[in-house]
């Protein structure tokens, strides 16, 4: 072996060391401030601790609800590190999952419902759906330099009153209900483990974590879009069309977020369609990309912690007096710690102790999420 | 339709849609100094959010000018948490942004039902007080156009022409003080203010902590005056639909107020429509303002592209 490849896998290797060290230490103060304010808020503070720690792996039917989230959560990840690595903040993911929800729905209630196709075609469907909504912030910002956040965003508030809009007058059950019918079965995922939630969602998106990893790692199209994100002037001077680039991410971005739709709707969790669905889960992919510094094969890692959390404040919300809320202010946090270049508290003293010298903070914090 | 153009001509709806535009003003205001600063404050939302509960809850026990102010000094500790983590942990200034959106979108659940015992979405069990209005009654005496004056310039917020007069002022200080030029320039070039001896971070920072204020001055006026009391999401995307108006306004301190009448407006038709039609959607009609806000964004950065080529500058 050359001595540059043993070089580039040590500085791989230190480079790991360090994300992983950040990573767990963001975890770790955000845990310390939720033990924090559920001791000073709860009546009951060391039961809802016990919820929020050990609950969620504690039966085979919380596993299930568990690595249901995870699934979600690995998807919308993955959609935002694709358009983080191209330096792109498309927040569109809310609205994708909306839209592509809807279509998946329209294929599951139409006749094809009952059928083998329902499941495939309503995948495309939704991804199709989703593909475009992350096409038009693309086309926007390439074509008329309009800001990809705000028009982004806006199509998110479109996407939610359009699903409640189809859902309450054209979807719906019977009037006044705002859920629609139960999809046919051939039209829902079956579960793979019998009595859990945990379904073809799971299988999907490991397979969008390895496709996401290749198309951005193993081709030349991922290689240009890295280095549109690192610096686009250059990608630009180098022959590369950034804008074609920025346009394909979003658009490639959307389709994954598409696919969340219909894995919401199609999955065991819900059958049918219902209004405001989503719970807010879209922007949780930011923490998970961020966490992960938008590399794809870490996504699903930093996804099964941060779930387990999530899981856990969900039952803590149930089972004792700590409402669930607060897991946004703990992703707030962490989101705060991990982009921005803390540097761990004593760290100086320990590099000190051990005879290293201490990295200057703001060197390390170039991540691909910058 | 013509009742609908009698109600858009009427002096109620006028008065329904300053009230609309208020925090959406304000907001606008606050993104506009960011923007112009060169610090994109995606975190309006939240800090407006936020602006909404803090006033609600203080209002329980204080008067309502104290309950204002603490929602834009809520504001304004968010705006300095945005400048902290951004300017000096050097983190991603849209990612801060983010994060404080998201903490403000569960924190502010979190906290109404720690304030309340367990009220999760509404304060429906809080005393919270309202902004008064102002009464320009006495207006009335003045012959022939009085009485309009009245229905048009009476019953509005105090907020709403607090935010009026900080257009002015905020026109002022942009384009006729030193200061202001400071932060044009930090905004526009900040190497050569740099160079020039003017502390850059420092006038960001300000920069931020100004935006979140009158961010959570909006949400004051929205929480005690548009509504009052709170409830879970109740800015319902008002904070990104201000960004938008910050650059539909041309980046500038008359256009805001253009751009943020006009989605006022709109906002207005959406609460006056469906009790003109039985049977206009409601889903649709809330949609008009972000359908709007994309149309006009495209628009204007359409001619705003155009014009940069006409000058003959390569965009990026």
């Amino acid at each position: 072996m050359s001595t540059t490849a043993i070089l580039a896998r040590q500085s791989r290797w230190s480079t790991f060391r360090k994300e992983t060290l950040r990573a767990v230490t963001a975890i770790a103060v955000a845990l310390l401030v939720t033990i924090i304010v559920v001791l000073l808020t709860s009546k009951a503070p060391l039961e809802a601790l016990n919820t929020l720690l050990t609950a969620p792996a504690s039966k085979p039917r919380t596993i299930g609800l568990w690595f249901d989230d995870v699934a979600k959560l690995t998807v919308t990840g993955l959609a935002f590190s694709l358009v983080f690595q191209a330096r792109q903040f498309a927040l569109g993911v809310q609205g994708q999952i909306y839209v592509g929800a809807l279509a998946s729905s329209y294929v599951a209630l139409s006749p094809i419902g009952p059928t083998f196709a329902a499941i495939p075609l309503g995948i495309a469907a939704a991804m199709l759906a989703g593909a475009a909504w992350g096409f038009i912030p693309g086309l926007a910002k390439a074509k008329l330099g309009a800001n990809e956040i705000v028009s982004s965003l806006m199509l998110n508030y479109i996407a939610i009153e359009l699903c409640n809009f189809l859902v309450r007058v054209q979807l719906r059950e019977r009037p006044g209900v705002l859920t629609s019918l139960k999809f046919p079965d051939a039209a829902v995922f079956s579960p793979l483990i019998p009595g859990t939630r945990i379904d073809l969602g799971l299988i999907l998106a490991l397979v969008a974590t390895v496709l996401v990893w290749f198309a951005l790692y193993r081709t030349s199209w991922g290689l240009k879009l890295r280095l549109v994100g690192h610096n686009a002037r250059f990608a630009e001077y180098a022959g590369i069309k950034s804008s074609l680039i920025m346009v394909s991410a979003m658009t490639a971005a959307g389709a994954l977020g598409g696919m969340l739709g219909a894995m919401f709707v199609q999955g065991q969790t819900y059958g049918k369609i219902t209004v405001l669905f989503e719970g807010g889960l879209a922007f949780e992919g930011i923490l998970v990309a961020i966490v992960a510094r938008s590399r794809p094969l870490a996504v699903p890692v930093v996804a099964i912690f941060y779930g387990y959390l999530r899981q856990g404040a969900q039952l803590m919300n149930i089972r004792t007096d700590v409402p669930a809320e607060v897991i946004g202010v703990v992703t707030a946090i962490i989101i705060l710690l991990v982009s921005s270049s803390f540097s761990v508290p004593g760290k100086k003293w320990l590099s000190a102790q051990f005879g290293r010298r201490a990295q200057p903070a703001g060197l390390s914090a170039d991540g691909a999420a910058k | 339709m013509i009742e609908l153009f009698a109600t858009i001509m009427s002096s109620a709806f006028f008065v329904t849609v300053i009230r609309t535009t208020t925090p959406l003003l304000l907001a606008t205001l606050g993104g506009l100094i960011a923007d112009l600063s060169g610090a994109l404050n995606v975190a309006l939302e939240g800090q407006m959010l936020v602006g909404c509960l803090t006033a609600v809850i203080v209002s329980v026990y204080a008067p309502w000018y104290v309950a204002v102010l603490a929602g834009l000094a809520a504001g304004a500790v968010l705006g300095l948490v945005m400048a902290i983590f951004a300017l000096r942990l050097k983190a991603d200034i849209i990612l801060v942004g983010f994060a404080i959106n998201i903490m403000a979108a569960g924190g502010t659940v979190f906290a109404l039902a720690m304030a309340t015992g367990g009220d999760k979405g509404t304060s429906i069990n809080l005393a919270s007080k309202a902004i008064p209005p102002v009464d320009l009654s006495f207006l009335g005496v003045i012959p022939g156009i009085g009485p309009l004056l009245v229905s048009l310039l009476s019953g509005h917020s105090v907020l709403s022409w607090v935010a009026a007069f900080l257009v002015f002022a905020i026109w002022y200080f942009l384009y006729r003080m030193p200061w202001g030029l400071w932060l044009r320039g930090v905004g526009e070039y900040p190497a050569a203010p740099e160079a020039a001896g003017i502390p850059v971070n420092a006038v960001r920072a300000w920069s931020l902590v100004v935006s979140g204020a009158l961010a959570g001055l909006g949400g004051a006026q929205l929480a005690m005056f548009n509504y009052v009391g709170f409830a879970r999401d109740m800015t319902a995307g008002r904070g990104f639909i201000a960004l938008g108006a910050v650059l539909l306004g041309a980046r500038h301190p008359v256009g805001a107020l253009l751009a943020a009448l006009l989605f006022g407006a709109f906002e207005g038709l959406a609460v006056v429509m469906p009790g003109l039609f039985a049977d206009a959607p409601a889903e649709l009609v809330r949609m008009i303002p972000f359908v709007v806000t994309i149309l006009a964004l495209m628009l204007f950065s359409y001619r705003a592209q155009r014009a940069l080529k006409l000058r003959g500058v390569k965009t990026a």
